[in-house]
C-alpha cells in the first residue's frame, strides 16, 4: 500500500469523523437548550470553546449567538474546523484515493457533499437545521457501514480505523473538558438543579446514554459518567475503547515501531485518572495532557507510514 | 401532443439513426419505436435521472480557465448512437490493421528507417517532429509494440463512409466516459437494454489489465502494475482514478516512485520500497523524466528513462510513440499499411494537404475558407480553424499563422460529419458526432465494442471536444438482422 494512500485514507477518516462529531454536537446542544430555562450559563459559546476556536470566531463575527455560531460551525468554508470544510476535505481525500475503496464509498461521500452544499442556507432555520444534521449523521453512518460490509479489513481499512478512532478520542476528551466545567464549584444554584440533564446531554452527544444505563446501572452522576466515558473498553466513543481500537489497527500494520509503547503509556495515563479524587482543575490538566499525547501519537503515525519525500530524496 | 421528432431534419448530413425525417434506419427501429412510446414528460424524467446519476457518481472533467480549474459534470445525451454489427466488424478489422502498421512504423523510425529509405516519406518529417525522441533510437519494447493504447477518431461523411480523422497515440483519454455512459444508460433505460442485444463493453478494464500484464519485463513472480497520473489537477484525473480502481491497481504520482542505483523503479509504501514492473503512464513524454526531458518537470520520475532503457520497467505507451501521433505522419498511414503489411487499408484517411509541401501549401492558403486547418501536434481541438464557419479576418489571421510554420499545419476538406438525434430542450435535434474507439495492443490486439461517441451540443458546430462544449452518448453495436 502506498504511503500517500495511507495518509489520504487516514485523513479521510479523520475528516468524516469530525463531520459527524460536529453534527452530533450541534444537534445535542439544540436539544439541551430547549430543556433548560432561559438565563442559565449554558449557551452556544461553549460549542466554540470545545473546538478551541473562540479567537477565530471573534475575528469574523461580532456577536456570539445561535445564528452566528451555527453558521460558523456548520457552513463557514473559511473556518477549517467547520462541518462543511471537513466534508470538503473528506471528499478531496476520497477523490484522490478512489483506487482503494469500493465505488459506493466515493458516491456516498460525494452525495453527502452535494446535499450539504445545496442545503447550507437552510441551517439558519431551526427546523430545517434538524433535518440537515440528521441527514449528515445518517450519511456518515452509511459510510461506516458500507466500508465495514464491502471492504476487506486489511491495511487500507486499518488506516481508516486509525484516523477515525484518533479523531474520536480527541473529540471525546474535548467534550469531557467541557463537562469538567460542570463540576466547577462556581456553578450557580440554578444550574445545579439541572445537573442530571447536563450529564445526560454529555452522554447523548457521545451516543452513550442507553449504554450507560445498561452497563453502569446507577443514577446519572458526574463521577460515573466521567469514569464510563474515559475508561470503558466497550463503548465505541469512550477514550479507553478508542485506544484499544487504535492498538488493534497498529499491531497488524507493518513498521509499527514505537507505537505500541506510546499507546501503552496513553492507556496508563487514562487508567490512572481517579475521577473521585480529582478536582475540576486537575481534571482539565489531565485532559489537556491527554490531547497532547494524541497529538504525539499522530506525529508518530506520520513518521512511521506517511510520505516523506524530502528526507528520502537526500538519502 | 407534439412529437419529440417534430421538425427533425435529416438533410444536414448523414444521420446515424434516421433514414429520413420519419423513417428510422433498420438498425434503430426498436429504439425509435420505444422512444415514441414514451411521453415527453417521461423522457424529461429520464434525462433528469441521468443528470442526477452523473452528479452522484461524480463523473466530471476539469476545464482549464483563467479563473482556475473547474470541475464540470460530464455532459451526456441519453439517446444512444447505434452502429450495425456487420459494419462494426469491418471497422474493428481496419482499426487493428492500422495500429499494427503504426507500431511497425514507430519501430522502424527508431530502427533502420526502411520506410524513409524506400522513399515513402521525406526524412525531414521525422527530423522536424516535436515528438521524435532521439533517446529512443535503438530501443525495442516487448512485442515490438510502442503504442499499446490508442484512441482513433472516426467520422462519417455525407457519403456514409467512415473515415479516420486522427490516431491518438500519446495518452488518449475518454475510455472511462465510454464505460460510465453505459452504466448510466442501464440506469435510465433498463427495459430497453433488456430487449435489444447490445454488445457489452465492460470488459475493457480486464483487457487493459491483461495487456499491461503481457508487456511486463519478467513474467515470473508477482507483477506490479501502476497507473501514473500527473495529479488531481489534470483534466483526466477522474479517468486515471477510475481505471486504477477498476483494475484494482495503485494510482501513483511521480513523487510516489523512485529509481534507485540498480535502475529499477520502486514505489514508496507503508512497508518500505516495493518494486514496480509496469507503468501505465498518463503523463506526456515531456514531463516523464526530468533527467532526460523537461528539467523543470515535477510530475515525472527522475531516472525513469534509465530504468526503461535498462529493460527493468515497461511503460505504456512507450516513450517516443507520439512520433506517429502527428497529423503530418497521419497522411502517410495508408502507405504504411501497404509497405509493412502488404495489405490495402480497410479504413480510408480523410484527404490531407500538407503545408510543408510547397504546392499543397499554396492550395491550402487559397482554399482556406472551404477547409479545416489544424496544427500537427495539438489535441483537444485547440488552435484549429473551420473555414466555412470563420470570418474573413479569422481566415487571414490563420493564413499568417500557417505561413510562419508550415511544417506544423495540415488542412482537410470540411466534412459534413454525420448527425444523430440529440435531446435539446425536450425535442430531438440532429447534432454532429464522431466516434473514438480504443485499441489495445500488447501480446494480442483488442478493440472496444464501439467506443466513445462525442457530440457537438451546439447547433451546427462540428467541434466535439469536451473542452470545447462537446458532450457524449452511449454507443451501441447491435446485430442488424434482429431488428
Amino acid at each position: 500500500m502506498l504511503s500517500r494512500s495511507a495518509e489520504r485514507l487516514y485523513w479521510l477518516a479523520r475528516y468524516l469523523e469530525r463531520t459527524e462529531n460536529i453534527a452530533r454536537l450541534v444537534s445535542v446542544h439544540m436539544n439541551l437548550l430547549m430543556d433548560l430555562p432561559k438565563g442559565v450559563e449554558m449557551n452556544w459559546v461553549q460549542l466554540i470553546q470545545i473546538n478551541a476556536a473562540e479567537q477565530e470566531f471573534y475575528d469574523k463575527y461580532t456577536s456570539a449567538n445561535e445564528r452566528t455560531i451555527t453558521r460558523f460551525l456548520l457552513a463557514d468554508r473559511t473556518y477549517s474546523g467547520s462541518l462543511f470544510s471537513s466534508l470538503i476535505a473528506a471528499r478531496e481525500n476520497i477523490r484522490t484515493s478512489r483506487d482503494l475503496l469500493p465505488d459506493e464509498a466515493w458516491e456516498q461521500v460525494n452525495e453527502m457533499y452535494l446535499y450539504a452544499k445545496n442545503h447550507l442556507d437552510s441551517i439558519a432555520n431551526r427546523h430545517s437545521r434538524v433535518l440537515f444534521l440528521n441527514e449528515i449523521l445518517k450519511g456518515c453512518q452509511r459510510f461506516t457501514g458500507l466500508l465495514s460490509g464491502y471492504m476487506s479489513h486489511h491495511h487500507p481499512y486499518r488506516f481508516i480505523g486509525l484516523g477515525k478512532y484518533l479523531e474520536r478520542a480527541d473529540m471525546t476528551t474535548r467534550i469531557l473538558d467541557l463537562a469538567s466545567l460542570l463540576l466547577s464549584e462556581s456553578r450557580s444554584i440554578e444550574l445545579r438543579q439541572y445537573e442530571t440533564i447536563l450529564w445526560m446531554t454529555i452522554l447523548k452527544s457521545l451516543n452513550a446514554l442507553l449504554m450507560y444505563r445498561q452497563q453502569v446501572r446507577s443514577r446519572i452522576n458526574g463521577d460515573d459518567v466521567l469514569n464510563f466515558l474515559l475508561l470503558d473498553n466497550n463503548l465505541p466513543r469512550a477514550v479507553g475503547c478508542c485506544i484499544s481500537e487504535i492498538f488493534n489497527c497498529i499491531i497488524k500494520l507493518p513498521n509499527h515501531d514505537g507505537l505500541p509503547e506510546k499507546l501503552l503509556e496513553l492507556k496508563q495515563t487514562v487508567e490512572a485518572i481517579d475521577t473521585q479524587q480529582t478536582t475540576q482543575l486537575q481534571l482539565r490538566v489531565i485532559l489537556d495532557s491527554l490531547q497532547n499525547k494524541f497529538g504525539g501519537l499522530h506525529q508518530q503515525i506520520a513518521e512511521n507510514w506517511f510520505l516523506k519525500v524530502e528526507t528520502e530524496a537526500v538519502e | 401532443m407534439k412529437s419529440i421528432w417534430e421538425n427533425y431534419k435529416t438533410e444536414v448530413a448523414y444521420d446515424e439513426l434516421m433514414q429520413s425525417k420519419s423513417q428510422p434506419r433498420p438498425v434503430s427501429q426498436k429504439l425509435c419505436h420505444y422512444l415514441n412510446s414514451l411521453s415527453k414528460q417521461e423522457i424529461d424524467k429520464r434525462k433528469i435521472a441521468a443528470e442526477l446519476a452523473i452528479m452522484e457518481m461524480g463523473i466530471s472533467f476539469t476545464v482549464y480557465s483563467d479563473e482556475g480549474n473547474i470541475d464540470r459534470a460530464w455532459p451526456f445525451d441519453i439517446i444512444p448512437r447505434i452502429i450495425e454489427a456487420q459494419e462494426w466488424r469491418i471497422i474493428e478489422k481496419g482499426l487493428k490493421q492500422r495500429l499494427t502498421a503504426l507500431n511497425h512504423f514507430i519501430s522502424d523510425v527508431y530502427g533502420e528507417q526502411a520506410f524513409i529509405k524506400a522513399g515513402k516519406m521525406p526524412g525531414e518529417i521525422i527530423n522536424s517532429s516535436k515528438n521524435f525522441r532521439k533517446e529512443c533510437v535503438g530501443m525495442q519494447p516487448k512485442h515490438h509494440v510502442w503504442a499499446n493504447i490508442c484512441g482513433t477518431d472516426l467520422v462519417r461523411d455525407k457519403d456514409g463512409i467512415m473515415y479516420v480523422l486522427e490516431d491518438n497515440l500519446r495518452v488518449p483519454s475518454g475510455v472511462s466516459y465510454m464505460l460510465e455512459n453505459r452504466v448510466i444508460t442501464k440506469r435510465v433505460f433498463p427495459e430497453l437494454l433488456q430487449d435489444i442485444d447490445v454488445l457489452p463493453i465492460d470488459d475493457y478494464p480486464t483487457q487493459l489489465y491483461d495487456m499491461l500484464m503481457s508487456i511486463a519485463p519478467q513474467q515470473t513472480g508477482k507483477v506490479r502494475i501502476v497507473v501514473l497520473t500527473p495529479g488531481v489537477y489534470n483534466s483526466a484525473y477522474f479517468e486515471h482514478a477510475y481505471l486504477a480502481q477498476q483494475m484494482g491497481i495503485q494510482l501513483v504520482e511521480g513523487s510516489d516512485l523512485v529509481v534507485k542505483d540498480d535502475d529499477c523503479v520502486y514505489m514508496r509504501t507503508i512497508e518500505g520500497l516495493e518494486k514496480v514492473d509496469v507503468i501505465y503512464r498518463r503523463i506526456d513524454d515531456d514531463f516523464l523524466d526530468p533527467e532526460v526531458f523537461r528539467k523543470d518537470s515535477t510530475l515525472g520520475v527522475k531516472g525513469l528513462m534509465r530504468a526503461w532503457k535498462a529493460g527493468h520497467i515497461a511503460l505504456a505507451n512507450a516513450p517516443g510513440a507520439g512520433v506517429a501521433d502527428d497529423k503530418v505522419v497521419y497522411a502517410y498511414v495508408p502507405e504504411m499499411i501497404r509497405f509493412y503489411l502488404n495489405e490495402e487499408p480497410i479504413l480510408p484517411n480523410v484527404p490531407t494537404y500538407l503545408c510543408s509541401d510547397k504546392n499543397q501549401l499554396e492550395y491550402v492558403l487559397e482554399h482556406l475558407p472551404e477547409l479545416v486547418a489544424k496544427p500537427a501536434n495539438e489535441s483537444g481541438g485547440y488552435g484549429m480553424i473551420v473555414g466555412p464557419h470563420a470570418t474573413l479576418e479569422e481566415i487571414n489571421a490563420f493564413r499568417a499563422v500557417i505561413k510562419k510554420d508550415p511544417r506544423n499545419y495540415i488542412a482537410q476538406p470540411t466534412l459534413a460529419i454525420s448527425t444523430a438525434p440529440t435531446l435539446c430542450k425536450g425535442k430531438l435535434e440532429p447534432r454532429h458526432i464522431d466516434l473514438r474507439p480504443f485499441i489495445l495492443q500488447g501480446e494480442n490486439t483488442f478493440v472496444t465494442a464501439g467506443g466513445l461517441t462525442r457530440v457537438a451540443l451546439k447547433k451546427g458546430s462540428l467541434v466535439v471536444n469536451s473542452s470545447q462544449g462537446g458532450g457524449s452518448k452511449d454507443t451501441w453495436i447491435i446485430n442488424g438482422e434482429e431488428s
